[in-house]
This record gives structure tokens, sequence and C-alpha cells, in this order.
């Protein structure tokens, strides 16, 4: 990618139309200049004692591009802060400075400039976007000092984002996982991005506007159809999380190069092991993390209202340290599970499946499909109606059925496994069984049994339902 | 095209210009070492392939790529297998509008590394069919299960290991638009039991009113279990096509006939695991008749509400089934009923023949005596009472 930056010089402060059109002239010409990217042009139009328009004389110079970029990429949204920092070199006085896009999806409403060296000397006064040109901004700089000054340029961009995903690879016996996470990054900015530090943020950030419409707006404005910004809170709530950011980057430039993971507000920062290339249109996937035997269990489960008549397998650990895992949350992807099936670790496939994400602590369940080698059959074995009331009409006021159910559990794995079965019922019911069960809520129940390899068994229960005013509750 | 998944080790650069990123790769092309194709999951077939490649000490970049053949992106892997310590992938790249990606592979010296690919592969598909012959006599059958692999995955696959879950794993070749089938499992003297099943809810009760005769479904049922020489694995679901032996006319007289086959129906075998039961609905009988009649219904024990309106009753009612046989040799027969709601059964003239399935539904198993007709007929009778009928009863669960 190139950057280019123009810088001519000007004396006094004001530039005229005919000026301005001259400049953009001599912008277009400039050698590699692709109208696909950023540019950057530092005008220091010299202007003659007589103030003439036909008199200025533009001085073009291309200047070293881009000294460092850093990307800040959010999942929960279409965003991403761009960092980027570079050396100028400014004269004393007024200077001018452009810059363009054209072509990316960058949020004008979001470009700030700062100098990094010599602030108290260098100072924004104001920022243009000039009439009848598109994504294009100026800012007037007044500078105390004269030389090189390292200035930092953020906005906001769309069309990058990042996911995470995961492999999980268990042992024969199912006990045991490996897990793997990664990260993707897929830049569709419009813009290649070179040698850039990546961050990744796992969190929910609340945008007004869209960052890719904004973009389309390609200056300033309000934007047809979207409700005025609850401005304020909003603004300052960026706020806080740039100069959170800031910090933790001021704090991440002497750390060594590893993935560093760490909170903030309500949000997780991933900053992403040495620096990366990924131009426009490319995705790029790097490893997050890796934990070794993670204790799983192969959790099966059946409910009718969710599954139908399907038992559905699920691997089920703990993001905690005791599972080699909790260091950070683990932010929601797609999950592909294998299972090692011989000795030279040959795969089976076993599922694929999403997960939500995973706060530290937090148990998860990676559900991965119907399995048919776990067979769950209910059977209603029995079914009376009986204690008939009636009301003074002699109509039937109130009834109680009482159904019998035997449930016949097969594993015909030659693993061990436990089997999770809910039963959801309503009104006035009451259940009498020998098997162990729990009352997940006022109208759920879970049955929950272990089966061994090759395993069958059995439970049943009775429910009782009181219907009309037999019914208490 | 022989194969359309490629992989190469870059030894060029990756020449990203400015406009347009156009990849020159400058390749060593590593042939497959090994192929192994995993269909024990019903939703997704795995492929994993081993190639010997050469890497240099440092970043190589290994390029992965296919077209004509839909691989699931995503579920692509690389795993070193010789030094699995000294060879780490570092990233991965998918350039734009392309099947590909490029691993950035680092290796703590110039050393050959055999790596094993894994990825999920559309249009490789497996089916299970069954072929089974059974005696004249209906007692035994030789029951063969075939593998039928459906290769529409674009790639052809030269001697690769496959795997379905059970069983002994195989080596095969199967050609991209190649349908391939192999005997997989063979039981000879599978012990097979013959029913008719008689369902009051689907057939008919009265034969004499309708225009053809009431066929009775026949269906073999065999039982996935050591003592019917299955039972090591779940029987998976497919198209079963059933024979029986026959005996052929002689071609002159005095020679010996041969045996030859006439088929005799077909049902799709549903999932079995072991010990349980599979009942294989292969046609009709028609040398049998079932006639059944109500011959009592009445309400009783009936309380009306001040409007006189019935508002909760009991019933009383007998059932008769008259079954008939007209072959020359005995057949099981099971007469299957419905009673939905609270109900008891009163008595019955079949007691030990009696089973209850569930709630809702039971059944009498009979064996019918050859030629038992007219005079020699099996007549059921059984008296139920339904009790405290409201008409809000569940009819299913």
């Amino acid at each position: 990618m190139k950057n280019d930056l123009t810088e001519g010089s000007q004396v006094g402060g004001w530039e005229s139309e005919q000026m301005r059109k001259q400049r953009r002239v001599s912008r277009i010409h400039l050698p590699n200049c692709s109208p696909a990217h950023l540019l950057i042009c530092m005008l220091a139009v010299l202007l003659f004692w007589v103030a003439s328009p036909a008199h200025a004389r533009i001085n073009v110079v291309t200047l070293p591009g881009r000294d460092s970029v850093q990307l800040t990429i959010y999942n929960s949204v279409d965003l991403t802060l761009v960092k980027e920092s570079r050396f100028l070199t400014f004269r004393k006085g007024l200077n001018r400075l452009e810059f363009s896009w054209a072509n990316t999806l960058i949020d004008p409403t979001s470009v700030e400039f700062r100098a990094l060296t010599h602030g108290d000397e260098v100072e924004v006064l104001d920022v243009s976007f000039p009439p009848r040109v598109a994504n294009t901004l100026e800012w007037r700089i007044n500078s105390e000092f004269a030389g090189e000054v390292q200035v930092e340029i953020r906005y906001f961009t769309s069309g990058i984002n990042w996911s995470a995903d995961y492999v999980a690879e268990a042992n024969k016996i199912e006990n045991l996982m490996h897990l793997a996470g990664h990260v993707r990054v897929n830049n569709h900015s419009g813009e290649d991005y070179e040698n850039a530090q990546v961050r990744l943020v796992v969190g929910m950030v609340r945008l007004v506007e869209e960052i890719a419409a904004l973009a389309r707006a390609g200056r300033p404005g309000p934007l047809t159809q979207l409700p005025a910004p609850a401005a304020m809170p909003e603004a300052s709530a960026k706020l806080a999380l740039y100069q959170e950011v800031d910090r933790l980057q001021e704090r991440a430039k002497d750390a060594p190069r590893q993935v560093i993971k760490e909170g903030l507000s309500e949000y997780f920062l991933y900053t992403v092991e040495g620096r990366d290339t990924i131009p426009n249109g490319w995705s790029k996937r790097m490893p997050s993390f890796k934990a070794q035997e993670v204790p799983i269990v192969s959790y099966y489960k059946h409910e009718r209202e969710r599954y139908g008549d399907k038992v559905i397998r699920h691997y089920r650990f703990k993001n905690d340290k005791e599972s080699k895992l909790g260091t950070e949350p683990l932010p929601d992807g797609a999950v592909k599970a294998f299972r090692f099936e011989t000795d030279d670790r040959l795969y089976a496939f076993v599922g694929r499946t999403s997960v939500k994400y995973i706060p530290l602590n937090e148990q998860v369940e990676l559900e991965l499909g119907n399995d048919l080698e776990v067979m769950v059959k209910p059977v209603l074995t029995n079914w009376i109606k009986t204690d008939i009331q009636f009301d003074n009409n002699g109509n039937v006021k109130g009834w109680t059925t009482r159904e019998a159910w035997e449930f016949e559990l097969q594993n015909s794995k030659d693993i061990d496994v436990v089997l999770d079965i809910r039963r959801n019922f309503s009104g006035d019911w009451s259940i009498s069984t020998q098997a162990q069960h729990e009352n997940v809520d006022a109208n759920k129940v879970k049955f929950v049994a272990p089966l061994k390899a090759r395993e069958k068994q059995k439970f049943s229960y009775q429910l009782t339902i009181r219907h009309g005013t037999n019914a208490t509750r | 095209m022989k194969h359309r998944i490629t992989l190469a080790v870059l030894t060029g650069v990756l020449f990203l210009s400015h406009s347009a990123h156009a990849r020159v790769k400058l390749v060593a092309l590593p042939e497959r070492a090994r192929v192994v194709v995993s269909l024990n999951n019903p939703d997704a077939t795995l492929v994993e392939e081993e190639r010997l490649i050469t890497l240099q000490k440092g970043v190589n970049k290994v390029d992965f790529s296919w077209r004509g053949v839909n691989i699931d992106a995503t579920s692509i892997q690389v795993r070193p297998l010789t030094h699995p310590d000294n060879v780490v992938v570092l990233n991965t790249s998918y350039p734009p509008n392309e099947n590909a990606l490029i691993w950035e592979m680092s290796s703590s010296s110039a050393q050959e590394e055999r790596v094993r690919i894994s990825y999920l592969l559309s249009g490789l598909g497996r089916d299970i069919a069954y072929k089974a012959v059974a005696e004249p006599d209906e007692k035994t059958m030789t029951l063969r299960n075939y593998l039928r692999l459906r290769n529409d995955s674009g790639e052809d696959l030269t001697e690769a290991e496959i795997r379905i879950g059970y069983g002994a794993n195989f080596k095969k070749t199967i050609a991209h638009e190649e349908v391939l089938e192999m005997l997989s499992e063979r039981i000879d003297g599978l012990p097979i039991k013959k029913i008719l099943t008689w369902d009051a809810a689907t057939l008919p009760w009265d034969p004499e009113y309708e225009k053809k005769t009431v066929g009775i479904p026949l269906s073999y049922v065999i039982k996935n279990d050591k003592a019917s020489k299955l039972g090591a694995h779940t029987l998976l679901p497919g198209k079963v096509r059933i024979f029986i032996k026959t005996k052929e006319q002689a071609e002159k007289e005095g020679e010996k006939a041969g045996e030859g086959v006439a088929f005799t129906g077909e049902d799709w075998a549903t999932l079995t695991p072991a010990d349980r039961e599979l009942k294989l609905y292969i046609g009709q009988s028609r040398d049998v008749k079932v006639t059944q009649r109500k011959t009592k219904d009445d309400k009783t024990n009936i309380r009306r509400n001040s409007g006189n309106t019935i508002v909760l009753h009991d019933t009383d009612e007998i059932y008769k089934i008259e079954v008939e046989n007209f072959k020359k040799t005995p057949v099981d027969l099971v007469i299957v009923e419905h009673i939905p709601g609270y109900w008891k059964m009163v008595e019955h003239s079949h007691a030990a023949q009696f089973k209850k399935k569930d709630a809702f539904t039971f059944e009498y198993n009979l064996t019918l005596p050859a030629e038992s007709s007219g005079n020699r007929k099996t007549t059921v009778t059984f008296n139920i009472n339904r009790i405290n009928v409201q008409g809000n009863e569940p009819a299913s669960y």
C-alpha cells in the first residue's frame, strides 16, 4: 500500500478558490497516488505579496508513508478503530494538511489528528470538509515549531471484522480435549493495512449510526432515515474507550510479542502477537490460545419439546483454571469438534456448532448434534382419570389424571456417557418416582442417568395432574 | 481431472501488488502419501490426507487450493506429524475470490515433514443396502449388508482408507462420479419371525363391505442380538430387499431342478440398536381374513347436568374378531387395538395372548392353525369399559 504525503508551503492563512482548484489538480497528478487509497497531503502554499490567485505557487513534495498502524477491531458491530502515526515536517505558522480516502469505508466524522511530539506547539485550528469534494478533509494547523513532528491520525472504518473459532480434539474416551482458539480477521475495507498491529475487542458497543452509512455519506451531515443520536453519553463512552485504549497501547509498547489479553471496562482486548499485513479482500487466521487436556463430560440431552425424539450430544466443560482454561473469556464463535479415533490420532468428526460468549468460570456445553448410538424411548404405560367433582348444576368441575411413564435408555457406544432427560409438565402436577431427579423450574423436571459403555437402563415415574377445581395451585 | 486438490510449498514470494493482489506461485507439488475417508458421521464426510513436504529453516508458505470440489474452507486443518514440536503453523491467509489458503509454517530446521490435512468434503456419501434371501420355510434367511459409496465430490480418491464407524477399515479406489458397492457383512441362518399384523386403526373391520380382498401386512422380524449372529453394532437405516428361494423347473425331464429366487418385497430398515427388533413390512397376505365387529356399545353410569346434558359416562363395549386362515400352514397374526383414554379390560377370550403395549394400545399375538376357516375359525372377544368419559381424553401421546 502506498501512502503519499504531499507538502507545499504557504505564507499567510488565506487561500482562494482558484488555488484550491489548482492544488487539487496537482494532487491528482501525484506520482504513486492511487485513487483507491488513503492520501495525505501537506499543503503549505507559498503566497506571494500580491495576493492574486494567479501568482500562487504550489509546492508538492512526496513524504514517507505511515510509520505504524494499529487496528482495533470490534466483533459485535462493523467498526474498526485505525490509528496510524507518521512523521510530518511542519513550518512555523499555518500548515494545511489534507486527508482523503476515496474508495474506502472511513467514517468522516471520526477522523482525528493529534501531535505526539511537540504537542504543546502544534494546534489544530479547525477542520474543513471542502465543498464539492467527497471523502476529503483539511486540517488547519498552527505550529510554533518548525521541523519534524510525529503525528497520530485516528479514524473509524467499516469493512474489517474478526471472528473467533475453535477446534476441539477429544480423546478416545471423550473425557479430555485439546481446545485451540483462533481469530480470523477479514479485510473488506478497501484499504490495505500493512505491517499492522492487530487488536481485537470482545464486547458489545452501541452505535447509533452505522459506520458504513457514515462512510457512504462521505462528509459529516445528517443521515437520512436515521434518528438523531443521543449524542452525549455515546460520545463520552467512545472517548473513555479511546483513552483506555490509549493507555493500554502505551503499556503494550514495552510488552513482549505475545497475545496480550486484558479486560477493560465491559470489554476484553486481545492484542495479537507481532504485526500482520492484511491486504484488502484477504482474511487471516491466527492462533489465539491452546489448552491441553481440558476435562469434558460427554453429556447427552433429550427433551422432546426442544429436540424432538433425538438425543443430542454435548461436550461439557468449564472455562476455569481447574480445566486448564480460565485465563480469559472466550468470544462467541464456530466450533468444530473431532475425536482421536486411532493411536496415530486420526480424527473422527464429531460435529460442528457455535458457542456463545463464555465468561470466566462459566460452564459451557458444545451442542454437537444427534447421536444415533444413544437411545431414549419413553412409553406411556398407563393412563387413568379419577376424582371427578361436580358443581351444583351437575357439570364436571374437577378431575385428576394419573399417567405412568417408563423410559428405556440404551447406550450403544463403547464409552461411558451421561444422559440428561427433561420432561415438561403444566397445570397442578406432581410426580412420584424412585429415580433420581431434580426440578429445573416450576414445570420442568430433569433426570440424569450415567450410562456405562453398552449399558441399558430403565426408569419410570407416575405423573398426577389435577384439573379444574381439583387443582390446588 | 485427476487431482483437484493441490498442495504447494511456495518457494517463491507472495507478490502483493498495490492495486491487484496477483499471486505468483512457484511451487513444489507433493503427492499424497495417504488418504483416509471417515464416513462415521452421517452429517459430514471427513477427509484426512498426508503429504510429505520439504520445509526450509524459518518461515515457509504452504499453499492449499482446490477447484471443482466442495470443501468447507473453515474446516481445513493441518497437523505436522514428523516433528510436531519443531514445526508450527503460524497463521492462515485466505486470498480473495479463490478456493485457496496459505499456511505460514515455521520450521526449526530444513527438513522433510509429513503433514496431515483434514477437511470436510461434500458430495461423498454412503448408503447402506441390505439384501436378504429367505429359506422357503421362512424360518431363516441369509442377510447381506452392503456399503454403497457415492463419490460426487469432484475428487478421485486413490487407495483411500475408508472408515465407516464400525467393522474394519478398508482401502478402495473410487473415482469422481463412481458408485462403489461393497459387501460389508454376511449373516447366514439368521432367524426370522414371519408375522401378519392386523391393525384396527388402519384396516377395514368388515371385509364383506370391501370391493377388493383385504391384504394383511406381512412382516419379517429379526432381532439384532447375539442369538441371531448380530448384535455387534447398531443396524443402520437402509433399504432391505427380500427374496425367497424357489425351486426352478428342470430343463429336461429327469434332470435335477436348479434353485432360484423370487422377490418378496422391500422396506426401509430403521435404526436398530443392539438387542432390539427390526420389523420389515414386505407385502400383504390375502389368505387370512379378519372381521371385527363391535357387538355391544352401551353408555353406562351416565351423569347429566341440570340441563339434562350428559357430562360424564362410562361405556360397556364388546368386540368380536373372527379370523380365518386359508393357508395350508399355521401363521402368526398380531391384532392391534387402540383404546385411548381411561379403560379397563373386563374379560377376554385370549388372555394368554394379550399384551398391553402402552396405555392406549394392546395386542393379541395369535398363532392361527392351518386351514382354520369356516367352523374352525379363530374367534377373539374382549369386553372393555371406558371410564369417566368426558370427550377430552388424549388420543395419543
